[in-house]
C-alpha cells in the first residue's frame, strides 16, 4: 500500500517494465490494393449513379400491426415491470424484469428484496439472453427424436407402473431445489415407487460445509452470513464476492461493513487465505497465499491459537510446530488477536470442500461468539443443498446397474467427474436439459425445462423467505416446469399455475400472520412484490459445537500435496469465472465476451501459473502446455481424467505451487459460436468448426470420500511446443503513455488511488489534487442539471455485473474472439485492473470500473469534423450516430480510450437474439463511433415520467445500468449542479479525484480513492 | 492516340458528366421530404373526417397511448368494437331499414357495412358477432408517420406539456384518408424547439437547488438521438 503517485501499476505481467501499451494497429506496412486513377473513377461513377437511382423509390411501406384485443394496463411503447426471481447463479436474487411490448428486455435486482438488495451478478443479468437462445428444445425429445408430451409422458408413466408392480429403483438427481411446491411434488411421486429417492447436488458444492454443521451442530444447514457486522472477516479458498454461493448478498454485506467515509471510519479487516488470486482476495486488505493442502494445517493452527486466548482446552494432540510455514504461522496469530478482539463481529468462512477443515470453522466460530451475530443458523440459508455422499453413493448405484429409472436435472454428465458413464448404466434416463447438452445426449427421454422467465415457479432460498418466479411473455419454446412434470407423471394435468397457487394456499397459506385476508388477494400481493417472508420456519435447534466432531477435525491427518514442491507436480485448483460458473452461461455469448475479472480473458479457459511457476518451466502467456495427472489417485473407481490442452496465462499474485484452470468451458455445442463477430476475408473463427470454448476440466474434479473435489489432485504440465493467443482484454486502451512520447518518470499515471485508512484520515485530501484552471470565467447559467457519476473504487469488487449490465440496456453487440483480439470489443464499460508489486512478494489490485468521462473541456468535441459529438447543456458528452462519418479522430484523442468504433455491421441475424434489444436505444451501423452516453435514454425517460406527474426530478429517480446493477452500489448517479444530491456529496469527499486530472479536461465522472485496512507493523 | 483510347476518354466524359448530373439532381431536385402528403390505402377505409371531424371523437380516445407512451400507438381492434359491436353501418342505412322494416311489419335486419365486416373478421366475428373459424387477426395499417429509427420522439413528453395534436399532425379532423401533413424533418423539430425556447414565458426554473416542473424545450442533439 503505497501513497499516490508513487505507485508503479501494472496490468498485466509482460508488461511490467514498460509502458503497456500492445499495439493496435499492425506495425508492418499495410499493403495498398493497386486501385489506378480511372478504376477509381470508374468505381465512383457507377456509385454515384446508383445512389441517385437508389434514392428515386420510397421504401417499402412498413405496416403497423396494432393488437386485436388490448391487455389491460399495458399501454404499447410503455414498460412495465414484473417481479421474479433469479437462480442463474444459483442465490436466489430477488429481479425486477423490465418488460416492453411482451417481452423482457432487462433483469433487474430487486431493491426490496431482503438478499441482494438490489445488486444483481453478472450471470442473473446475462440470463435474459439465454431466454432468447434458438437452440433451446422445442418440446419433448424421445431417443434423440422430437416426440410428444403424451408420448414421452406415457413411456415414463409407463416405466413407473412397471417397476411399481415388478420392483426396483427411481432416483431424482436435480441441482439444489427449494421450491416448495416443486419439491412436494418430487415426494409424493417418490413415496409412490417402492424404492424412490431424490438425490440434490451442487456443481459448485458447499457439502462439507453442510456436514461440518451436521457434525458439529447437529443440523444439515448452510448458515447465514451476515458480512455487514464482521469488522474482521477471514476468507479461507472462498469467493463469497465473485462466486460463492450467493455474491450479490455477501457484496452488500461487505460494503456495508467497509465505509472510510463514516465518522468514526468503520472499515472491517479483510484477510484472505487462498491460492490462486480470486476476485474476493484481490480486494482483501491481507492475504496469504495458502496452498489448498495447507488449509486444514492453516485452520488448526487458528483454531488452536483462538482456543488458547479464550482459555478453552484444546482436545487432541499438540499440533506440530512444522506444520505450517513460518509467515503463515505469524500471519495466523496477528488474525486469531484481531479475532478475538473483535469477537463477536468476527467472521471466518472456508469454501473448501474439506469435512475437517469445516468442523474447525464451525469451532473457531463459536469460540469467538460469531454464531448468532455473524453466523446466522435459526434462519438459514438453502442456497446449497447438495450432499456429496449421497451423489457418490448414487453414482456407485448406477455404476452397478441397480437404478431403474433416473430422471435428472440440470446437466451431471458434464458438471460431475465421472457421471456421464454412470448416467448411461441407468435403465431408463430421462432429464429435463432446455437444450442439446451432455446429458440429453445420453437420455432417453428430455422433459425441457422452460425458461425462468417464461415460467410459474417457487422458492425459498433462505428458510422462510419465499420468493416468487413469474413468466414475463409466453413461452418461445415448448416447454414445462419440473413441478408440471412430476404432476403429469402422477396423473394431475392442471396447469402449472394452479398447481403453484394450490400448493401456495395448502402449505404456506397457513403460515401466514394476517390470516383474514382472502387467499387470492394475498397471493397476488406476495406475486407483485416477488417474496415474502413467513414466520414459522421448523426451528433448526443448532446445539453447541460438538466436541468430539472437533476433537477428530483437529487430529485429523494431513493431506499430502505435491510436497516438497516437486520439479514438475502441482497442485490442481479448479474454480469457476464469474459469468460461466459451472458452465451453466457457456451458451451465453455475453458471459462467453465478459472479461474475466481478474485474468481479463474473454472466449477461453487457460492455466493459470504464478509467475515464478512460469519462469522455472520456461513458459509464458500463450504457451499450450497439456496438463496430466501427475500421480493418479488410488481410488479404484475414479477414472484417470483425460489430459487437456491449455493456454497458459502468467498470473500474478498466486501460489507458485498451484495451477488454477476454470470450470465451465468446453461445453457441447459451443461451436455454435463459429460465426460470432464479422465475417470477413481476415476474420478467424471464434472457435473451429466441431471444437468448444475452451476445454472442460470438470473431469479433473475427484468425488472421493463424499465429496466433491475442486483442488485434491495433482498435475503435470508438459509444453506441446504450440502457441494460442488469449483473447485478453487487459492491456487494451490502456491509460499509460507510450515510452517514446512520455516526458521522463511521466509514463505511468495516476489512474488509480489506492490508499490506507491511517493514511486516509491522517492527510486531508487523499485524492488527487486536479488543476481547474480556466480559460473561460465562470458565468455560464446552471440552471440546468450537470449530470455525473461518482466510482467509489472503496466499493468496487471488480465483480463486472455493470458490464452486463450496460451491455443488455445499450445494446453493445458481442464482436467474437478475433475482434477481441484485435482490442475491438464494444463494451461501453470497462473494468480496468491494476497490479502494483508489494514489498512483501504479493501483489496490490484494485478494479476501476472507466466509462466516458463526459468531460467538461471534452478533447474528442474539438476534433470532430462534422460535430457528431457535441456537448449537451445538461453536461453530457453526447455522441450523434447519425452525424458521424466515422473519422475517429475523438476516439485518438480520448485520454480515457472509451470510444468504440463500428468496423462492421455487427451480426443481427439472430432473430431470436434480436429480441433482447432494447427499442429506446439505437442500434449502430457501421462506421460510426459509439460511447457510454450515461444511459441518456433513461435520463430523458426520468424527465418525461416527472413532466407527466408534473412533479420534479427527485435525485435517485434516474439510475444508470452500471449504477443500478451494481451489487455494492459503488456507482452513484446524479446532478452534480445540485448540492444536496448524493452524487455531489460524493464527489466533494476528500477521498475523490479525477481520473488523469492534470489534463484538466474536467470529467464528469470522480472517483473516489480505495482504502484499504491493512494491519499496521506490530500491531 | 489510337480508337481505342479515344473511344475510352469519351465514355470517361460521359460518365463524368452523367455523374455530375446524378449529382446535382439528387441535391438540388430533391423535394426536401418525399413523405409529405404520403397518403397510402389503408385496408379499411377508415375515415378521421367523420369519427374526429364529424363525431368530435377525442384523439387520445383511440390513440390512449399518446397520453402516456413514447407511442401514439394504432389503436387495438377492440377499441374500434367499443362503438362498432353496436353501430354496425352508416346511420342511414341503419335508418333506412328501420323504416322499411316498420313499412313491412317485420324485425329490421342487421346491416353491415363492408368496411365494418373487415372490422369484425379481423376480431374473429361474423356479421352476428359469433367467432368464427378463421379467428382473430391484427389489420394491417399502413404506416404514414415513420421516423427514422435513430430518432426518439415521446408523444407523451409532448401531448403532457399541451402541444395540439393538429400541430405536427395537420387538420386530421378533416381528412378521409390521413396524409403526412409536416415533413417531419429535424429542421422542421428544431425550429419548433427554438421558437419554444425564446418564448419568455416558458422557462426551467431551479429553485433552492431543485429543478422544478416547466418546459425546458432543449435543442440538445439528446433529446432525440441516443
Amino acid at each position: 500500500m503505497t501513497n499516490p503517485g508513487n505507485t508503479k501499476w501494472f496490468r498485466s505481467p509482460e508488461t511490467r517494465g514498460d509502458t503497456g501499451c500492445a499495439p493496435e494497429f499492425p506495425v508492418a506496412p499495410v499493403p495498398q490494393p493497386g486501385m489506378d486513377r480511372r478504376s477509381f473513377l470508374r468505381l465512383t461513377g457507377f456509385s454515384f449513379a446508383a445512389a441517385g437511382a437508389a434514392a428515386c423509390s420510397r421504401a417499402v411501406p412498413s405496416l403497423a400491426l396494432p393488437q386485436v384485443t388490448a391487455d389491460e394496463h399495458v399501454v404499447p411503447g410503455r414498460d412495465y415491470w414484473i417481479a421474479s426471481t433469479s437462480w442463474a447463479d444459483g442465490s436466489g436474487s430477488g429481479v425486477l424484469v423490465r418488460c416492453l411490448d411482451g417481452r423482457p428486455l432487462k433483469l433487474e435486482g430487486n431493491p426490496d428484496h431482503p438478499l441482494n438488495q438490489g445488486g444483481l451478478t453478472a450471470s442473473c443479468q446475462a440470463s435474459l439472453l439465454s431466454l432468447y437462445d434458438d437452440r433451446r428444445f422445442d418440446g419433448p425429445q424421445r431417443a434423440g427424436a422430437p416426440g410428444t408430451w403424451d408420448d414421452v409422458d406415457g413411456a415414463l408413466r409407463a416405466e413407473l407402473e412397471r417397476i411399481r408392480s415388478d420392483g426396483g429403483r427411481v432416483r431424482v438427481l436435480t441441482p439444489t431445489l427449494t421450491g416448495p411446491s416443486t419439491l412436494a411434488r418430487i415426494a409424493t411421486l417418490l413415496d409412490s415407487v417402492p424404492d424412490g429417492r431424490h438425490v440434490m447436488y451442487d456443481a459448485l458444492s458447499c457439502s462439507a460445509l453442510l456436514d461440518a454443521q451436521r457434525s458439529a451442530h447437529g443440523v444439515r444447514v448452510l448458515p447465514r452470513y451476515d458480512l455487514a457486522r464482521a469488522d474482521v472477516l477471514a476468507v479461507f479458498d472462498a469467493d463469497p464476492l465473485g462466486t460463492w454461493i450467493s455474491p450479490a448478498e455477501y457484496s452488500a454485506g461487505y460494503r456495508a461493513s467497509r465505509q472510510p467515509d463514516a465518522s468514526p471510519p468503520r472499515m472491517s479487516r479483510h484477510w484472505q487465505f487462498e491460492a490462486r488470486l480470486s476476485l474476493t482476495g484481490s480486494r482483501a486488505d491481507q492475504r496469504v497465499l495458502v496452498a489448498p493442502w495447507e488449509t486444514r494445517p492453516a485452520l488448526t493452527r487458528l483454531a488452536r491459537a483462538v482456543a488458547e486466548r479464550s482459555g478453552t482446552p484444546v482436545p487432541g494432540p499438540a499440533q506440530a510446530a512444522t506444520d505450517v510455514r513460518p509467515e503463515l504461522h505469524d500471519a495466523l496469530d496477528s488474525l486469531a488477536t484481531e479475532l478475538w478482539a473483535h469477537r463477536g463481529a468476527g467472521l471466518v468462512l472456508c469454501g473448501r470442500n474439506d469435512h475437517h477443515a469445516q468442523v474447525l470453522v464451525c469451532w473457531i466460530n463459536e469460540l469467538l461468539g460469531n454464531v448468532g451475530n455473524t453466523v446466522l443458523l435459526d434462519t438459514p440459508s438453502q442456497q446449497r443443498r447438495g450432499d456429496d455422499r449421497a451423489l457418490a453413493a448414487l453414482r456407485d448405484e448406477l455404476l452397478a446397474g441397480d437404478v431403474d429409472l433416473l430422471i435428472t436435472s440440470g446437466n451431471p454428465a458434464y458438471e460431475l467427474p465421472g457421471l456421464a458413464q454412470a448416467l448411461g448404466q441407468a435403465g431408463t434416463l430421462a432429464c429435463t436439459s432446455a437444450q442439446p447438452d451432455e446429458t440429453s445426449a445420453l437420455a432417453d427421454l428430455v422433459f425441457p425445462e422452460s425458461h425462468e422467465l417464461e415460467r410459474w415457479d417457487d422458492s425459498e432460498p433462505h428458510a422462510g423467505l419465499f420468493a416468487t418466479t413469474q413468466p414475463t411473455l409466453p413461452p418461445l419454446r415448448d416447454g414445462r416446469t419440473l413441478r408440471a412434470s412430476f404432476a403429469r407423471w402422477a396423473g394431475d394435468a392442471r396447469d402449472d399455475r394452479t398447481l403453484l397457487r394450490d400448493a401456495w394456499e395448502r402449505d404456506l397459506a397457513p403460515r401466514r400472520q394476517a390470516a383474514d385476508e382472502p387467499f387470492g388477494v394475498w397471493f397476488d400481493r406476495v406475486l407483485e412484490r416477488g417474496w415474502v417472508s413467513l414466520p414459522g420456519a421448523p426451528s433448526t435447534a443448532a446445539r453447541a459445537c460438538d466436541a468430539a466432531a472437533v476433537a477428530t477435525a483437529l487430529a485429523a491427518p494431513r493431506e499430502t500435496g505435491p510436497q516438497p514442491a516437486g520439479a514438475d507436480g502441482l497442485g490442481l485448483v479448479l474454480y469457476p469465472k464469474v459469468g460461466l460458473l459451472d458452465g451453466r452461461g457457456a451458451h451465453n455469448p455475453w458471459l462467453q465476451e465478459l472479461p474475466d475479472p481478474i485474468s481479463k480473458v474473454t472466449w477461453d479457459n487457460h492455466a493459470d501459473l504464478s509467475p515464478a511457476t512460469a519462469d522455472r518451466l520456461g513458459l509464458r502467456t500463450g504457451d499450450v502446455v497439456r496438463v496430466t495427472i501427475a500421480a493418479p489417485s488410488d481410488s479404484a473407481q475414479a477414472a484417470v481424467p483425460a489430459p487437456i490442452e491449455l493456454p497458459v496465462l502468467v498470473q500474478p499474485g498466486q501460489d507458485d505451487r498451484v495451477v488454477a484452470i476454470a470450470l465451465g468451458y468446453g461445453r457441447m455445442g459451443t461451436d455454435r459460436f463459429t460465426d460470432v463477430g464479422p465475417q470477413w476475408f481476415e476474420g478467424r473463427p471464434t472457435v473451429a468448426p466441431g471444437a468448444t470454448v475452451g476445454s472442460n476440466a470438470a473431469p479433473f474434479l475427484t468425488l472421493d470420500d463424499g465429496v466433491l473435489g475442486t483442488d485434491r489432485r495433482v498435475v503435470r504440465l508438459t509444453p506441446t511446443g504450440e502457441q494460442r493467443l488469449l483473447a485478453t482484454t487487459q492491456d487494451h486502451h490502456s491509460l499509460a503513455v507510450p515510452e517514446h512520447l512520455a516526458p521522463k518518470g511521466g509514463e505511468v499515471r495516476d489512474a488509480v488511488h489506492l490508499t490506507t485508512l491511517d493514511a486516509a484520515t491522517v492527510a486531508s485530501h487523499a485524492g488527487g489534487h486536479d488543476s481547474h484552471a480556466e480559460l473561460w470565467s465562470d458565468d455560464f447559467d446552471h440552471g440546468l442539471p450537470h449530470w455525473g457519476l461518482a466510482v467509489d473504487l472503496t466499493a468496487c469488487t471488480g465483480c463486472s455485473a455493470c458490464v452486463v449490465s450496460c451491455q443488455a440496456e445499450n445494446n453493445v453487440p458481442v464482436v467474437g474472439r478475433d475482434e477481441v483480439q484485435r482490442h475491438r470489443e464494444m463494451s461501453w464499460i470497462r473494468i480496468d485492473r491494476y497490479y502494483a508489486d508489494r514489498d512483501d512478494g504479493g501483489v496490490d489490485v484494485v478494479h476501476q470500473p472507466m466509462m466516458c468521462q463526459h468531460c467538461g473541456h471534452a478533447p474528442c468535441e474539438t476534433v470532430c469534423p462534422v460535430l457528431a459529438t457535441m456537448h449537451s447543456s445538461e453536461g453530457l458528452n453526447t455522441q450523434v450516430y447519425n452525424r458521424c462519418v466515422g473519422t475517429r479522430y475523438c476516439a485518438n484523442n480520448c485520454p480515457y480510450k472509451t470510444r468504440r468504433f463500428n468496423w462492421f455491421e455487427y451480426s443481427r441475424e439472430d432473430r431470436l437474439q434480436n429480441m433482447a434489444l432494447n427499442p429506446d436505444v439505437t442500434i449502430r451501423s457501421r462506421g460510426v463511433m459509439e460511447k457510454c452516453s450515461m444511459c441518456v435514454q433513461r435520463i430523458q425517460a426520468g424527465k418525461a415520467e416527472a413532466r407527466r406527474r408534473g412533479v420534479a426530478l427527485a435525485d435517485g429517480d434516474v439510475q444508470t445500468a452500471c449504477q443500478q446493477s451494481c451489487p455494492t452500489r459503488a456507482i452513484v448517479f446524479g446532478d452534480l449542479h445540485d448540492p444536496e444530491s448524493a452524487v455531489s456529496k460524493l464527489a466533494a469527499k476528500s477521498r475523490a479525484y479525477s481520473v488523469l486530472g492534470e489534463l484538466n479536461v474536467q470529467p464528469s465522472v470522480r472517483y473516489l480513492a480505495d482504502v484499504r485496512n491493512p494491519a499496521t507493523e506490530g500491531a | 492516340m489510337s480508337a481505342r483510347s479515344s473511344h475510352s476518354r469519351v465514355f470517361l466524359a460521359s460518365g463524368l458528366v452523367l455523374g455530375l448530373a446524378t449529382i446535382a439532381v439528387s441535391i438540388e431536385w430533391r423535394p426536401l421530404n418525399t413523405h409529405t402528403g404520403y397518403a397510402p390505402e389503408q385496408p379499411v377505409a377508415y375515415s378521421h373526417r367523420l369519427h374526429a371531424g364529424e363525431l368530435e371523437i377525442d384523439c387520445l380516445y383511440c390513440h390512449f397511448g399518446a397520453r402516456t407512451s413514447p407511442r401514439a400507438g394504432i389503436p387495438p381492434t377492440s377499441v374500434c368494437m367499443n362503438c362498432h359491436a353496436t353501430v354496425s353501418s352508416d346511420f342511414g342505412s341503419l335508418l333506412a331499414e328501420r323504416a322499411l322494416a316498420a313499412d313491412e311489419d317485420r324485425e329490421p335486419r342487421r346491416i353491415v357495412s363492408a368496411e365494418i365486416r373487415k372490422v369484425y373478421a379481423a376480431m374473429g366475428l361474423d356479421d352476428e358477432l359469433q367467432p368464427t373459424d378463421s379467428g382473430p387477426h391484427p389489420i394491417p395499417w399502413v404506416q404514414v408517420h415513420d421516423l427514422p429509427d435513430f430518432v426518439a420522439f415521446d408523444h407523451s413528453v409532448h401531448v403532457s406539456r399541451g402541444l395540439a395534436c393538429a400541430s405536427c399532425h395537420g387538420p386530421v379532423q378533416s381528412m378521409e384518408r390521413v396524409w403526412q401533413e409536416s415533413d417531419l424533418s429535424m429542421g422542421w423539430c428544431v425550429n419548433c424547439h427554438r421558437e419554444r425556447a425564446a418564448d419568455p414565458r416558458i422557462t426551467l426554473t431551479r429553485e433552492h437547488g431543485k429543478l422544478q416542473p416547466g418546459e425546458h424545450v432543449t435543442t440538445d442533439c439528446v433529446a432525440c438521438h441516443y
